[in-house]
């Protein structure tokens, strides 16, 4: 065995082994073959299935990439409202779990960072320890991300951190809170805008989200895709914030001023106030008070003052309620504060006697039975939300409560105009040719239509009126005659022209339709022409009226009111300049020339009742309002005062209206003085802003009054002051004077229409002052009368009860599409 | 003119002095083909890990130098002094092994690793060497005492002791039983008879067959894969690796995703997506389920082909070699090769149950590749001695 080795010859390899290293060569390759054919196998028989396993293991589910909504700008580019990306922290705990050194470190950053708990984090991995997606903390600051980041990059234990991403998100904010919140809107959670422009131009502010997906091509191979979000596009509004802020100022400082002053509630219901430029229809500021905070739409403290609605909407009457089991424990609820304010005629009566608003009277009228006794405790329902009713409410209460505090007033609310629609009429009768306007009107102090005897709100006539004076003293009796001249065919048709019962289409959601609210040919009787004719009996939105105003005094061109100027996509680039758009002729320019002239008048005049709307170096035109409420008689009032400036030749209109202002009721104090003073605060700054330089000459007290609002004196800007505006000038240096007496009117500014009036025609002037309003007072009814005008304050008239149109209210509320959000 | 003759004479058969090329150079399409897929399946996973995507490239490059010089070395050694060598080979191995036990290093579970000199060694890896040279010379020595049962079976009793200190001492189940496939080739080739293989064969099938049965019928039982242990649960997730899809079966399952997906022409070069963090240790075992992925069966069969080049040379040169222990070395590193690659490529293919084997030349791995350079240094060497004129 050992020969091969000890022959000293190497034996070679035999034929035989050659013979078995074939065989085992072709075995080897027969190996071969079986795996090549398996190979093959595997590819065809499983080749696509196996291919689709390879792609679905790869981590390419689409993620969403969110859009961002479009910015809100003023005129200016000050941002009214504003996307800011935020981050949500998402944790992957299969990905913390996969090493023991990650878990402390990683529950230690996120506490640092977020001051999130971590045993709440413990208790979530032991509980999910293969979850990849949990949301910890929603919406946290970029500063605080990057934070986290560092943390992450740290030398030490920054490589611990593990399994912890953050995702995309927008957040809408709102950098000056309440401002101009009933124009802006807010946005639900999901991107949605609710009211104002954010929900008019929703679609446009909208963008489309992006995706990252990923998906097989042709050939079967993994494309990743990214479709980038879509920007959505930005506004730019009309809206002027530094105009906007100075309204609404003076609308809280209003509020302030008369709030609690007779009810535990607001200064008034409702304030409202635009202003738009009368040759474009532009809006520059639309405010209304009360207000609330565009961050927290839901903070339910801004509801505190304002008047409450029961579930279905409507505003509560004060009738008893039972208070549910729910809250029958007395420790919840103080009975006294449940039930601080009782019915309204017993709050008039105790504010009519004792002329400042008594608080605590109410008390003791309540009908409620001892707690302790169990039996069912009955409370009166509270006229205003108060932070005891707020707790009684349930959640359908408190959301309408809410809804109609996010309403947007100016738009839509609908209320009787009152005497600022008496330019409307005058200027419907002089363009159809009904009147010259030189005729004269005999005021007695009433009119008979019909069965109706109408009442002026001079109740004691103010003798033959020129059409001029009508509306300087906004004459009842002048304006029906007006009316009757015209026909009711004619002033439907000038109404209908004028606006009153359509929609202005402003770009602003949550306009109401008016179309039932004012009457037709058919359905309008003698004394609604009557009434109408000075601005009661039909209702109107505050857009409408402005809208209409505008027409007026600019020469007759309608101007489709509006809000935006112009759209920009997400880089700048303007997609849409949204030009002024007139839409009709009302009256010719003759016509708004004429009434232009006897709207000055009624800041000028003598007799005017809106002299107290005229700022500080500034002469503007205007027509005061003051329309009672339904039902009739109950002593509630709508105040406003409608106006324009310059006066000569108008770039601006005002109107502000302040619907029922917490003054009391039979006091007769609501008079449109609370709404010319708010005019003229408000025209006293925005004025001179908007570069309108002054014509006037200056008191000392306006001088100083100025000086203390910090409002340069802008006379010598003026180049242009021609002869003709500087006599004007004198003109209302005297009415300056004849205000400030404010004893009986100097006769000769007046001139010829003095004569007509006979001396004996003014009794009032020989009443007692009172010493506190300053009013005279008529012995006969005791009621307050203006020692210049001889108007019963607050009776504007005594209008019939019948015959108004208003379908659907009671009283001045909402009608029409109002926006409804949910919850 | 005589010595001028005679000098003619000695020119021509120092000319013919064979040196075989096609198998250098097919090494080298192997080496530099390697080296290629080693970077493209572990680049991903080495820049995460170490921070740089050629880690493993650069490791897998020195070896290949450190190997292509013990070649080149081993190509000029004159083979026939290892015949004398036979019994050091033998003990060189079996100490090569012992040393784990105090040396070792483990790694995964087991220890397969001992540092020399800053250097990791797999002993295996040596063995396997070392048993080929012993065989060969126990072979040789036998002489037709091998054709006996007692012969075959003293040497088959000597090699298993290597295989079992392989497989307990090293946890190597997989190169325990290459170095007793390696025996049985070199046995097959040297020994006339078939009927023994065969029984033999047969019998190994058939416990193979057993144990699984075996298996199979413990885990339907009461709980799955316990009683079979580590490899018990291997055999499982062989027999049905998409429902050990998260365990054992994993790599399988992963591998043959690998495969399937790449088609006929592949994703590309580097386009695989299963080397991104699904296989795990993609370079190694599993580079070939890499390569069927990128390149495709196309790439996948071209592979095997120059493989199956490679074997035939080794053939030409065993049946060609100047002496039966020359013929007899290179038959083992035949043997070697084509069970790595085989059981490589069916583990791959999930043929069979999924265990530690890796793929020469290519897949990465330091002291393998040292050792089949070795071997082919010494089939150099034996190609060397032959002589042109004999044919």
């Amino acid at each position: 065995m050992a020969s091969l080795y000890n022959d000293g010859k190497l034996k070679r390899f035999t034929p035989k082994m050659r013979k078995k290293l074939l065989v085992l060569f072709i075995i080897i390759l027969a190996a071969f073959v079986g795996l090549g054919i398996r190979l093959y196998m595997i590819a065809r028989n499983n080749g696509e299935e196996y291919a689709r396993q390879v792609l679905s293991q790869q981590e390419y589910d689409s993620v969403t990439i969110p859009y961002r909504r479009g910015d809100i700008y003023d005129c200016n580019g000050m941002i009214l409202a504003s996307s800011n990306k935020v981050y949500n922290v998402i944790l992957d705990c299969s990905l913390l779990l996969t090493d023991d050194a990650y878990l402390e470190p990683t529950l230690n950053a996120l506490n640092s960072v977020f001051k999130i708990d971590t045993s709440e984090v413990r208790q979530y991995i032991t509980a999910n320890p293969s979850s990849k997606y949990k949301v910890l903390a929603k919406r946290v600051s970029y500063e605080d991300m990057l934070a986290f980041e560092d943390l992450k990059k740290a030398e030490e234990t920054g490589s611990n951190i593990k399994g912890v991403w953050f995702e995309d998100e927008y957040v809408r904010q709102y950098p000056n809170s309440t401002l101009g919140c009933d124009i802006i809107g807010f946005t639900s959670g999901d991107n949605i805008g609710n009211f104002g422009l954010e929900q008019y131009y929703n679609s446009v502010l909208s963008g489309t989200n992006g995706r990252e997906y990923g998906y097989l091509n042709e050939d079967s191979d993994l494309e990743r895709t990214v479709i980038p979000a879509e920007d959505g596009y930005s506004i730019y509004s009309t809206i002027d914030i530094n105009i906007q802020s100075t309204v609404e100022k003076y609308l809280a400082e209003f509020n302030e001023e008369y709030k609690n002053n007779v009810n535990i509630a607001n200064g008034a219901e409702n304030i409202g106030c635009i202003i738009m430029e009368v040759d474009t229809g532009n809006v520059l500021a639309m405010a209304q008070y009360p207000v609330y905070d565009l961050n927290n739409p839901r903070d339910t403290s801004a509801l505190i003052g304002a008047r409450q609605v029961d579930i279905k909407g409507v505003k509560t009457t004060g009738k008893p309620i039972e208070l549910t089991s729910l809250v029958q424990n007395n420790e919840t609820i103080d009975p006294d504060a449940v039930a601080d304010i009782s019915g309204t005629s017993d709050e008039a009566e105790n504010a009519d006697e004792n002329g400042d608003g008594e608080e605590e009277d109410a008390e003791n009228s309540e009908n409620t039975t001892n707690p302790a006794s169990g039996e069912p405790q009955m409370f009166t329902e509270s006229l205003y939300v108060t932070e005891e009713s707020l707790a009684l409410m349930d959640d359908d209460t408190l959301y309408q409560n809410l809804n109609s505090l996010w309403k947007n007033f100016c738009i839509n609310t609908t209320y009787e105009p009152g005497s600022v629609a008496k330019p409307f009429t005058v200027a419907a009768a002089l363009d159809s040719g009904s009147i010259t306007g030189d005729e004269y009107y005999n005021c007695e102090g009433f009119l008979e239509v019909g069965d109706h005897k109408i009442k002026c709100h001079n109740t004691y006539g103010d003798g033959y009126l020129s059409v001029a004076q009508c509306v300087e003293r906004s004459c009842n009796v002048g304006l029906m005659h007006i009316a009757f001249a015209c026909g009711k065919e004619t002033f439907l048709k000038y109404q209908h022209a004028f606006g009153f019962g359509l929609k202005t289409n402003i770009d602003l959601a949550g306009e109401s339709r008016t179309a039932s609210l004012v009457y037709t040919p058919s359905s309008m009787r003698q004394t609604d022409l009557a009434t109408n004719s000075f601005g009661q009996g039909f209702n109107v939105t505050m857009i409408q009226m402005i809208s209409g105003f505008c027409s007026l005094v600019n020469g007759g061109n309608f101007y489709e009111p509006h809000m935006v100027s112009k759209i920009v996509t997400s880089d700048g680039s303007t997609i849409e300049n949204i030009e002024p758009r007139v839409l009709k002729q009302t009256v010719s320019r003759t016509t708004s020339d004429k009434i232009k002239e006897y709207c000055n008048l009624v800041v000028t005049g003598e007799y005017g009742t809106g002299k107290t709307a005229r700022p500080a170096g500034y002469m503007i035109g205007g027509k005061t309002g003051t329309a009672e409420t339904l039902p009739r008689g109950n002593g509630e009032y709508v105040v406003s005062f409608m106006g324009y400036a310059p006066a000569d030749d108008p770039e601006i209109a005002i109107y502000v209206v302040v619907d029922r202002p917490n003054v009391g009721t039979w006091g007769a104090q609501a008079d449109a003085k609370y709404a010319t003073r708010i005019v003229r605060s408000i025209l006293t700054e925005v004025l001179p802003y908007l570069h309108i330089y002054m014509t006037e000459p200056l008191s000392d007290k306006e001088i100083a009054e100025l000086e203390e609002k910090n409002i340069e004196d802008t006379h010598g800007y003026n180049s242009d002051i021609s002869d003709e505006q500087s006599e004007s000038d004198e003109n209302a240096g005297d009415a300056d004077t004849s205000e400030s007496q404010e004893t009986s009117g100097d006769e000769n500014t007046t001139g010829e229409t003095e004569e007509e009036i006979p001396e004996n025609d003014e009794p009032w002037k020989e009443f007692a002052i009172d010493p506190n309003t300053g009013y005279a007072i008529d012995p006969d009814t005791g009621a307050y009368v203006d020692p210049v005008t001889g108007a019963t304050i607050g009776l504007d008239s005594d209008l019939p009860d019948t015959g108004v149109p208003v379908t659907a209210d009671e009283s001045v509320s909402a009608v029409g599409d109002a926006p409804d959000v949910t919850q | 003119m005589a010595t001028n003759r005679f000098a003619l004479r000695k020119e021509a058969e120092k000319r013919l002095r064979y040196f075989d090329y096609n198998l250098v150079v097919i090494v080298i399409f192997l080496l530099i083909f390697g080296l290629v897929m080693v970077y493209s399946s572990s680049s991903y996973d080495a820049f995460l890990t170490f921070g740089n995507a050629t880690y493993y490239f650069r490791k897998q490059l020195i070896s290949i130098v450190v190997g292509l010089g013990i070649m080149i070395a081993l190509t000029f050694f004159p083979y026939q002094l290892l015949m004398r060598m036979t019994a050091a080979a033998y003990i060189f191995a079996a100490v090569l092994i012992f040393l784990i036990i105090p040396f070792g290093h483990e790694a995964n579970g087991a220890k397969r690793w001992i540092y020399l000199f800053g250097i990791s060694i797999q002993p295996a890896e040596y063995a396997k060497l070392a048993m080929i040279v012993f065989l060969a010379g126990a072979i040789m020595k036998m002489g037709r005492g091998i054709n006996t049962w007692k012969g075959f079976g003293i040497i088959l009793v000597l090699v298993g002791i290597i295989s079992g200190m392989v497989w307990f001492v090293t946890s190597n189940a997989s190169s325990a039983i290459i170095i007793f496939g390696i025996a049985l080739i070199m046995f097959f080739v040297s020994t006339p008879d078939y009927k023994r293989y065969i029984i033999l064969g047969g019998g190994l099938i058939l416990a193979a067959v057993l144990v699984v049965l075996v298996i199979v019928a413990n885990a339907s039982g009461s709980d799955a894969g316990n009683i079979g242990g580590y490899r018990g649960a291997r055999i499982l997730a062989w027999l049905d690796p998409e429902a050990y899809a998260s365990g054992k079966g994993f790599q399988t399952l992963q591998a043959l995703y690998a495969i399937g997906s790449g088609g006929l022409f592949g994703k590309g070069l580097g386009e695989s997506m299963q080397k991104l963090g699904f296989i795990p240790e993609a370079q190694n075992d599993m580079i070939f389920s890499v390569i069927c992925e990128e390149l495709g069966l196309f790439g996948a069969l071209a592979l095997m082909l120059l493989f199956v080049l490679l074997l035939w040379r080794l053939k030409i040169i065993a049946d060609n070699a100047s002496d039966m222990f020359g013929s007899l070395l290179v038959v083992g590193v035949m043997g070697h090769i084509a069970i790595q690659v085989i059981l490589n490529i069916a583990v791959v293919t999930n043929i069979i149950p999924n265990t530690g084997i890796s793929l020469p030349f290519i897949s990465y791995g330091g002291s393998a590749m040292i050792c089949t350079l070795a071997e082919i240094g010494l089939c150099l060497s034996v190609a060397r001695r032959i002589r042109m004129r004999d044919y």
